[in-house]
């Protein structure tokens, strides 16, 4: 009994100890939280009042950390009057690290694979924190009409790419724009 | 600048505990919000004029604040005179932002000065209106004692009536340096500010009514345009609120005033020699003080202040630069010209003076230290260059135009990749 009672009246004057030790943690945590949430309301509003022709990305509903956005192809490119969803989801230590972009409408690209992911440098090594939403659409956007061949996620677009012809009707086939 | 090398010198302080500089940081840009937003509210009500009307303080001067700003008090003309130090005429203009009733019934003008957000709390300031009432002219008296940053308004020291006078009387020297003529900051920096300084009121001119007006309207963030492009027009416009006003002057109050104000041998010199003057129409009346020209004052006037720029237009006054280094986007009164990008591009928390002094890569991308740290904690590349960042960081190197330079590239190369 009297251990008992010693450890409860021990509680209190050994918890704000073992509490502040504790408390960087979490506090950090949410505080990081925070800081990824404050940048991505910011980019929010900056790809909002940019007005960039051909990209939109939104956060789905309730949560901040997952984008939807949308791509259309640029003009006289085969990828011409195509229009792209894609998904953006944004790890919890972004913008040090990078988004995991998919898409999320099939896309015939050599650089994509039939899973919607894509093969692009500064969404992997070539990654910097000061990418944002905007210029990661912007790339991908300028990626469509000028793929890299060289390291092909879809060998057979990278084939098709030089008959642009059959590639543009290979598109339109393929084209399943999600309603 | 004066406010810089305070700034220069509370570095070291700030950079111990980051935490609670970063917090005073985000106060004081709440506190600025508030004040955005109570001071747009209340112009949308167009309660400027009713606080013309109404305190008869439109346009609030400064007169012998030292260089330290650590004492910053308004004078009316009454004590200038009494003093007999000429002080008026180093007239200081700063805006009124706002005004609001403590809760011991003092009245307060919020004002904003000119000298950015290093001056006091973060640009804003309070005035006490003495009295509070209505037709008592003699609105007086600032305010604190401190240059701290952050500091909150509330907190503010408000000087008793009896020490002002003390205060004020800094020697006129401390206004004639060029970095710190407070009149030729003030109407150009605060951009569409209706802050004349320097008039004499010149009282017979009243069809210039229409250029105050003008100068209401352009309240709002319009930019430097609207600025009042004239020192005559600030001192005709106000003459001419002055005339409206001192309709409505009770006499047995202007004779009280008069008698306690202006003491007999000032009340006769000649109009060329007289200096002070001030939008009060008791004053302007009694003492007679009306200049031949409508102007405020003459070039070739012996009296003249240094510190006040030629009477030539004002627009392309160096001052407005400043306002665009204010980083697009905030509002007009955020004028914080020494920090070029404004906030941090990786945490979008704005940088403070320490991280816009800090340069960690020579391609010249900045970001606060915390962003920093956090970049050498894992994988140590600059976000803007991807090099690898190595050695100590170069801190306070750059000088604003090369810092500028060098990350209008390093955006550029952004972009373009």
């Amino acid at each position: 009994m009297t251990t008992i009672n010693r450890q409860d009246s021990n509680t209190p004057v050994t918890a704000p100890p073992i509490a502040s030790s504790k408390q960087p943690l979490p506090t950090v945590k949410t505080v990081d939280t925070q800081s990824v949430r404050k940048r991505l309301q910011s980019e929010l509003m900056a790809l909002m009042m940019s007005g960039d022709s051909g990209i939109s990305a939104f956060p789905e509903e309730d949560n901040l950390f997952n984008w939807k956005g949308t791509i259309s192809g640029s003009k006289d490119t085969v990828f011409e009057g195509t229009e792209y969803k894609l998904s953006l989801s944004f790890p919890n230590d972004y913008p040090f690290k990078s988004p995991k972009v998919k898409f999320e409408t099939s896309c015939f690209h050599p650089n994509v694979d039939v899973f919607g992911n894509i093969c692009l440098d500064i969404l992997q090594d070539k990654w910097s924190s000061a990418y944002d939403v905007r210029t990661i659409l912007i790339s991908i956007q300028s990626l469509l009409g000028e793929p890299n061949t060289a390291s092909p996620l879809n060998t057979q677009a990278a084939s098709l790419w030089g008959n642009q012809e059959e590639y543009r009707k290979m598109v339109e086939k393929l084209y399943k724009p999600v309603a | 600048m004066v406010s810089d090398s305070i700034a220069n010198a509370s570095i070291p302080i700030a950079a111990k505990d980051f935490p609670r500089k970063k917090r005073a940081n985000r106060s004081a840009k709440l506190k600025q919000c508030k004040l955005d937003a109570r001071r747009e509210q209340w112009l949308s009500q167009d309660a400027w004029r009713l606080v013309c009307s109404e305190f008869k303080c439109e346009v609030v001067r400064f007169v012998g604040y030292g260089s330290n700003y650590t004492s910053s008090v308004y004078m009316g003309p009454s004590e200038a005179k009494k003093s007999n130090k000429h002080l008026d005429v180093s007239g200081h203009a700063v805006m009124l932002t706002d005004h609001f009733e403590s809760r011991n019934g003092t009245k307060f003008f919020y004002i904003q000065n000119s000298h950015g957000e290093d001056w006091r709390s973060g640009g804003y300031g309070k005035i006490v209106k003495n009295k509070g009432c209505k037709g008592e002219p003699d609105a007086s008296v600032v305010v604190d004692a401190h240059n701290e940053r952050g500091q909150s308004i509330e907190n503010l020291e408000i000087m008793p009536r009896e020490d002002m006078k003390v205060e004020s009387v800094h020697p006129y020297s401390d206004l004639d340096s060029p970095s710190n003529s407070p009149t030729s900051h003030t109407s150009i920096a605060l951009g569409s500010t209706v802050s004349g300084t320097n008039f004499s009121g010149s009282s017979g001119d009243s069809s210039s009514g229409s250029s105050w007006s003008g100068s209401v309207t352009g309240e709002d963030e319009e930019g430097d345009d609207e600025c009042l492009d004239d020192w005559e027009a600030v001192a005709d416009a106000l003459a001419a609120t002055n005339d409206k006003k001192k309709q409505h002057t009770n006499p047995s109050l202007e004779q009280h005033i008069n008698a306690i104000d202006s003491p007999p041998e000032l009340a006769h010199r000649p109009a060329s020699q007289i200096v002070t003057s001030y939008p009060k129409p008791e004053c302007v009346e009694k003492v007679q003080m009306v200049p031949p020209t409508g102007r405020a004052w003459k070039p070739d006037d012996t009296f003249r202040p240094q510190s006040l720029p030629n009477l030539s237009k004002q627009l392309s006054f160096p001052m407005n630069s400043g306002r665009h280094y204010g980083c697009g986007g905030v509002t007009w009164s955020s004028n914080n010209a020494p920090s070029l990008p404004s906030s941090c591009p990786i945490c979008c928390e704005d940088l403070d003076f320490t991280d816009s002094t800090f340069l960690p890569c020579l391609c010249g991308f900045r970001l606060c230290l915390f962003c920093h740290k956090r970049i050498l904690e894992e994988d140590g590349r600059c976000p803007g260059c991807r090099k690898q960042y190595n050695g100590g960081p170069i801190v306070g190197e750059a000088t604003l135009d090369g810092g500028g330079l060098r990350l209008a590239r390093s955006c550029s190369m952004i972009m373009r990749s």
